[in-house]
């Protein structure tokens, strides 16, 4: 059983070192690559209701799992400063928010906007679908191919996507596999 | 011999050589990477000490027996000192698994009285064997993950 | 009385600096969910 979880929720949880066991930072930002099908990292605050941001982010490499509860990193040196990090990690462009991006299919067909993403629990943020606030209205799940092709704001979307809305993540779990199953046999 | 750090809170430590009592077990201090406990912190405050295993000559079930005195120290640094004021408590301590997700919370943790090398945790209604334990500190200690049903 | 008003004033005065600072605080802490800039 796949199980997955919203971008959303990544957000203020508490980044906690394996070999230590302690709460280092919290996450502030995802930042996710639509062509990787993947996060690229996430920037961070410090742990307390009233601590400012931590200047450190820490890219997908380092990374060791994202759950439901945390995000796990080998140890503190897994957090590394701006500068000898990826730019869209260090400086992600808040024009870039993915919420309100619209999903077209290759045919041209709209799905409707993006609400949030689902990552599969315990990988170092895999992507593979999509909450959406569908085109006729209400919300729906869809699966994403491993890569997928930007367009301005528009995320692209092969055309059998449509066939794979679903209700909920749990839904959208079972149908992963059966959609990357279709598209490899293309 | 196996105890259990639940039975063993609040044991007293006596001094093989005069009988003396130095205290009562406040916390156990575990070393989580070689799964044995590092050391017993006795008292509370200002007034904690730190035995390391190695000073222990028994830890018995009605006491922990040391050489003397001198076996007593304070703590010597800030991981040290977080142990003295319970901040690494593992009991009721958190549980994670090393993919991020919440197990529950540390109910006990039993040992081997002879060599100090930890057992097992129980966590929840769950019996986790000590070699799963990657990590311990003040905000969770860390769990292998092997397979292990998300709840 | 005039002591007085002028403890008040005081006071909302901390009070309100005190709201402004964790208001700030919270914003600034406030994260998201983004996409990597396409490539040009």
């Amino acid at each position: 059983m796949t199980l997955l979880m919203h971008a959303s929720q990544i957000n203020g949880l508490p980044v906690v070192t394996v070999q230590g066991g302690e709460d280092v930072a919290e996450v502030r930002d995802v930042i996710y690559s639509p062509e990787a099908g993947h996060l690229v990292g996430l920037t961070l605050n410090k742990r307390g209701f009233l601590s400012g941001r931590r200047r450190e982010v820490l890219p997908v490499e380092a990374i060791h799992a994202i759950g439901r509860d945390a995000v796990m990193v080998a140890d503190e040196s897994s957090l590394v400063l701006p500068e000898d990090a990826p730019d869209d990690v260090a400086h992600p462009g808040p024009d870039r928010n993915v919420v309100g991006d619209d999903v077209l299919t290759v045919g041209g067909v709209s799905l409707g906007t993006v609400r949030d993403l689902a990552l599969l629990v315990g990988s170092a943020g895999e992507v593979v679908g999509y909450e959406i606030e569908k085109a006729g209205g209400g919300r729906g799940y869809i699966p994403l191919p491993a890569q997928l092709a930007v367009s301005g704001s528009a995320l692209v979307v092969p055309d059998i996507t449509e066939e794979f809305v679903r209700d909920d993540l749990v839904g959208l779990g079972a149908a992963v596999d059966d959609f990357r199953a279709r598209l490899g046999l293309r | 011999m196996t105890d259990s750090f639940r039975q063993a809170a609040g044991r007293k430590l006596i001094s093989r050589t005069s009988a003396q009592d130095l205290g009562t077990v406040a916390h156990l201090l575990v070393d989580a990477q070689r799964r044995q406990i590092a050391a017993v912190v006795v008292g509370r405050g200002k007034k904690a000490r730190l035995v390391d295993w190695s000073q222990i000559s028994g830890f018995g079930p009605d006491a922990v027996m040391v050489g003397d005195e001198g076996a007593l120290r304070p703590p010597a640094d800030d991981r040290e000192r977080l142990a003295a004021d319970g901040k690494l408590e593992i009991l009721g301590q958190r549980a994670l698994t090393e993919l991020g997700n919440a197990m529950g919370t540390v109910d006990d943790v039993t040992f081997d009285t002879g060599t100090g090398a930890l057992v097992h945790l129980r966590v929840g209604d769950r019996e986790i064997p000590a070699a799963a334990m990657l990590g311990s500190g003040s905000y969770a200690v860390v769990l292998a993950d092997h397979g292990e049903p998300v709840t | 009385m005039d002591a007085m008003n002028w403890l008040v004033v005081v006071l909302i005065v901390l009070l309100l600096a005190a709201l402004a600072f964790v208001v700030i605080r919270r914003r600034g802490r406030a994260g998201g969910v983004f996409a990597t800039r396409p490539k040009p």
